[in-house]
């Protein structure tokens, strides 16, 4: 299996993102960054239901949901 | 042609990519620097949420019959916690159950076999459909190009038909249990978390537990996190035994053990998940998210249920030139690797649209794995506020992926699945019909004699001989193969909405739904999998949250309720876990918001009245003269989670709602001394045992003061419930015979409206607190939709309380209960196997004693909770009619009041 690609992805990711994080933000500019609806996963509970659907209905890889160790049968 | 039609169990597929530790991980990744003292992070460290979420599929498209089978539908509920232990210790919980039932896939079939057969059934409006049965054996035609051959009466030419259908199977109700448990530490820039957890289901365990490290720089505008997961899962599956007769099992032999008649297949598996990810705050209004993530596995990754149809045609036909030739269609296990490497790769943008106070998340994930696949997410959402706490968000979402290498629809064999053995010299071997492997062989000459293997002739009328037969070379089979339309290829294009509104005081409701559409023709680039395996469904869920930090807040700061700590001692619960309607909240505008898991165990025998029941009498005694019990339950469970919502909008009523949520499961044996089975009736044996569960009754009602002295209180209930449990679900069909409404108990619902009235005094002097309470359950309506109604109930309690410290009390109590048996019968088919499918062995009087303990918290963060435990212990059973002995209930409730 050749995972280079994706590495290599992540890294010029990192080193894309190091470049861009020059520009700082400080902590009094963070208020719209926390607001509730700007959170990575706004739904927590609703994520993880649609995460383990899709990870009984789909073969893909997952990383952004799970629903936990079960068979995911249905 | 010859179609035998069996009904298959159940489809389990351990899901080839989900694992806990990825949800576990992804969280990780959630948490943004920045936001580590913002209020999102404030909101995420003490709350309690609630959720449900039902899954309805759609039917699927049987081509040729229309089959009336249930579509797959799933009931679920979640209940999650995150709590702060210390300064920087949390704590999260996560409890999960689903109860699933419904038709799904077995395997893919050409049409031409038959695929599903429709059960018809005589009705006063005519001949109706009322299911359908899978054909997975049998005899096709096909042609020189192997392809299947439409039939027609002779004469007419047989055309190729390529059309393939899927073969589905229907599933009795079947329940999950999973918790999970996080325990992690925070240092001002890192932290590390610990998770593990346990899902339970009748045929697949899994353990699992992880470690997950998070790590901020750059001011907190940039977090690293990496984390590592083990899940170790065991499969202990009862292969249908209507089905097992007519599946090639060759590849698992070792893995299917065989007891009491069953056969169990046996298997395990590892997934080792990895993953890294960063997230990085670009400017004031982005951040990015990304995660890279690893799985490896390994062991039993198939579905001992699913097989893969083959069509085996014998090559001497092919070799003889004729026209039409011969498949002998077979199903075999699917085999799928027993290794597997996936490689994810994510990212998720999240952006703030100033002027309208919105936010995008736009996502894209690519995973490849070593089976060949490769997968394409694209998802995006509009999270845009409304002002008064509502938060609208409309979300899409785009799936793609490529099949499996080893995936085909069916497969085409160019061998003969049996043949007969001949010897060097071409004679036919036979062997003892009784003992075909004992090693003695037989052959039969030209003229038809036999002979022993020394030639010698053999009186064949003292023997019990067959023609000796090989089966197909398994190793000339492809070493993979699945027909999982889940392993094809194909496309998937949802889209949804979420609700949320936020109340003053932390308390939350969010809603949302999802339709979905599977799709070979929606495949990224084409060339998917054909229409056939097509298929819809929706997800609709509803949550309850409760920010505790937020609400305790209100609690200090509103100087309207007057509420204070010492204050707040008085409201707290003192009544036992396990006893409802007994705690009014005496001042106007509180809320109280709880949580009660109840779990209730049966088992130790059968009992008549007072005294145990031999397996004779039940057999002679517990049914009817007509129809002797041939089964009887050796244990049940129930569970039950009932959410309690409840405000006083003065302070002499407050107003209560309480959905519930249930589940309960039934093992059987068979009665010794039970009349022989008959040949033409299909028992409903229930090896394996019986599960239900999903939505259960919805309480709603009032609480009113009636007295009220110092340390002296009497209130009144006036309580309903509204019948939204079921109280017609049934069992799957088995070889076509109808599986008949399940056992009265295992039913979710009363089916009719019921009166709760209750009468409550609480009494308290210095740390003593006491009550009694008298209470009743009065069926308002004659009888359910499906016939009968429960009996009614009559219960008395009294109890005594004690605080051992200020934060700790312990509860005696004592509980008489009455109930009716049940009134009325089904009105729908039942199979009456025993006792409990019979209405006179429901009811009865029992006492009970009850041993408590509660623990509050009364300052801090979390001021206003409180958890109690109570264990019901029977004390003396007077049961009507023929019952399993009762063991016990446990409570344990979460009380908040703010």
């Amino acid at each position: 299996m050749n995972i280079t690609n994706p590495l290599k992805l992540l890294l010029s990711t990192i080193i894309l993102l190091s470049s861009v994080a020059c520009s700082s933000v400080a902590p009094w500019e963070r208020g719209n960054l926390a607001k509730p609806h700007m959170a990575i996963d706004p739904y927590p509970m609703q994520s993880n239901l649609r995460g383990h659907v899709y990870g009984s209905r789909e073969a893909a890889g997952a990383i952004s949901a799970g629903g936990g160790g079960g068979c995911g049968c249905y | 042609m010859l179609a035998v039609a069996v009904a298959v169990a159940a489809i389990k597929r351990p899901a080839p990519a989900k694992n806990n530790a990825l949800q576990a991980l992804t969280s990780a990744a959630l948490v943004l620097p920045g936001l580590v003292s913002s209020p999102v992070k404030a909101l995420e460290n003490n709350n309690v949420d609630f959720q449900y979420s039902h899954y309805q599929e759609g039917e699927r498209d049987l081509i040729n019959i229309n089959s009336g089978l249930a579509p797959i539908e799933v009931d679920t509920i979640h209940l999650r916690t995150n709590l702060s232990l210390a300064d920087r210790i949390k704590f999260a919980f996560n409890y999960v159950q689903d109860t699933w039932s419904g038709a799904t896939p077995v395997t893919t079939a050409p049409i031409v076999t038959g695929g599903n057969s429709p059960i018809l059934v005589n009705t006063p409006d005519g001949i109706t459909t009322v299911g359908a049965s899978p054909i997975i054996t049998g005899n096709i035609a096909l042609n020189q190009d192997l392809l299947p051959l439409s039939q027609f009466s002779s004469g007419q030419a047989a055309i190729p038909n390529t059309q393939t259908v899927l073969v589905l199977s229907t599933a009795s109700p079947e329940t999950r249990n999973q918790v999970d448990i996080k325990l992690g530490y925070e240092w001002d820039e890192a932290a590390l978390d610990m998770t593990g957890g346990v899902s339970v289901e009748r045929d697949y365990t899994s353990g699992f537990g992880g470690l997950i490290g998070r790590w901020d720089l750059n001011q907190k505008l940039t977090s690293l996190n990496a984390g590592v997961n083990y899940t170790y899962s065991k499969t202990s599956a009862i292969l249908d035994h209507d089905a097992t007769p007519y599946i090639t099992k060759t590849a698992y032999t070792d893995q299917i053990e065989i007891r009491g008649g069953s056969e169990i297949f046996h298997g395990n598996r590892q997934d080792w998940a990895s993953s890294v990810g960063i997230s990085q705050i670009l400017n004031k209004n982005a951040v990015l998210d990304a995660t890279l993530s690893y799985i490896n596995s390994s062991g039993y990754l198939g579905n001992p249920y699913k097989v893969v149809t083959a069509i085996f045609v014998d090559p001497k036909q092919i070799e003889s030139g004729q026209e039409v030739l011969s498949g002998n269609v077979q199903a075999l296990m699917e085999q799928r690797p027993d290794k597997r490497n996936q490689v994810a790769i994510g990212g998720k943008y999240v952006q703030y649209i100033e002027p309208l106070d919105a936010a995008v998340h736009l996502s894209y994930q690519f995973s490849h794995d070593d089976w060949g696949i490769n997968a394409h997410i694209f998802e995006a959402d509009w999270a845009q506020p409304l002002g008064l706490g509502w938060t609208i968000t409309p979300r899409i979402r785009y799936y793609s992926q490529n099949a499996a290498n080893f995936y085909q629809p069916y497969l085409t064999v160019e061998q003969a699945y049996s043949q007969q053995a001949v010897d060097d010299q071409g004679r036919e071997i036979w062997v003892d019909a009784s003992n075909p492997d004992n090693g003695v062989e037989y052959v039969r000459d030209e003229n038809f004699n036999l002979l022993d293997a020394q030639g010698n002739l053999v009186d064949e009328s003292e023997l019990n001989v067959r023609s000796k037969t090989i089966p197909f070379d398994a190793s000339q089979l492809p070493d993979n193969f699945s027909s999982d339309h889940r392993l094809s290829g194909f496309g998937a294009l949802s889209g949804g909405l979420s609700i949320a509104k936020q109340f003053s005081r932390g308390i939350g409701l969010q809603a949302s739904f999802e339709y979905y559409s599977h799709a070979g023709g929606l495949k990224l680039g084409g060339g998917g999998e054909g229409a056939y395996a097509d298929f819809n469904y929706y997800v609709a869920s509803a949550a309850l949250t409760v920010d505790l930090s937020a609400a305790a807040n209100s609690i200090s700061h509103n100087t309207h309720h007057h509420h204070h700590d010492s204050d707040h001692q008085q409201h707290m619960h003192y009544a036992p876990a396990g006893l409802r309607f007994a705690h009014m909240m005496p001042q106007a505008d509180s809320w109280m918001i709880g949580y009660q898991f109840m779990y209730g165990s049966r088992g130790g025998g059968m009992r008549h009245g007072k005294n145990s029941a031999s397996d004779l009498q039940v057999v002679q005694n517990g049914c009817s003269d007509a129809l002797p019990c041939r089964f009887t339950p050796s244990d049940m469970n129930m569970t039950m989670s009932m959410i309690n919502i409840m405000y006083a909008p003065t302070d002499w009523l407050n107003l209560m709602l309480m959905p519930q949520f249930v589940s309960m499961s039934m093992n059987l044996r068979e009665l010794e001394g039970r009349p022989p089975p008959r040949l033409d009736v299909h028992e409903h044996t229930g090896v394996g045992g019986h599960e239900t569960g999903g939505v259960g009754d919805t309480l709603f009602g009032a609480l009113v003061d009636v007295w009220d002295q110092p340390g002296h209180k009497v209130h009144a209930g006036l309580m309903f419930s509204a019948p939204t449990g079921a109280m017609d679900l049934e069992f799957r069909r088995i070889a076509r015979t109808d599986g008949g409404l399940v056992h009265f108990g295992m039913q979710l619902g009363s089916g009719t409206w019921d009166f709760l009235p209750s009468l409550t005094y609480n009494g308290m002097y210095a740390d003593w607190s006491w009550g009694a309470q008298l209470s009743g359950t009065i069926r308002m309506q004659e009888e359910n939709s499906t016939g009968y109604r429960l009996g009614n109930i009559f219960q008395a309690t009294t109890w005594g309380s004690y605080n051992i410290t200020p934060w700790l009390s312990a509860s005696l109590r004592g509980v008489y209960t009455w109930q009716d048996s049940i009134h009325g019968d089904y009105n729908g088919f039942n199979a009456e196997a025993g006792p409990m499918d019979y209405p006179d062995n429901y009811g009865g009087s029992f006492l009970d004693v009850g041993f408590g303990l509660t623990a509050r918290v009364v300052k801090g963060d979390l001021v206003g909770n409180s958890v109690s435990f109570e264990w019901l212990q029977p004390a003396g059973d007077d049961f009507k009619g023929y019952q399993l002995a009762r063991d016990g209930a446990l409570s344990v409730t979460w009380n908040f009041s703010f």
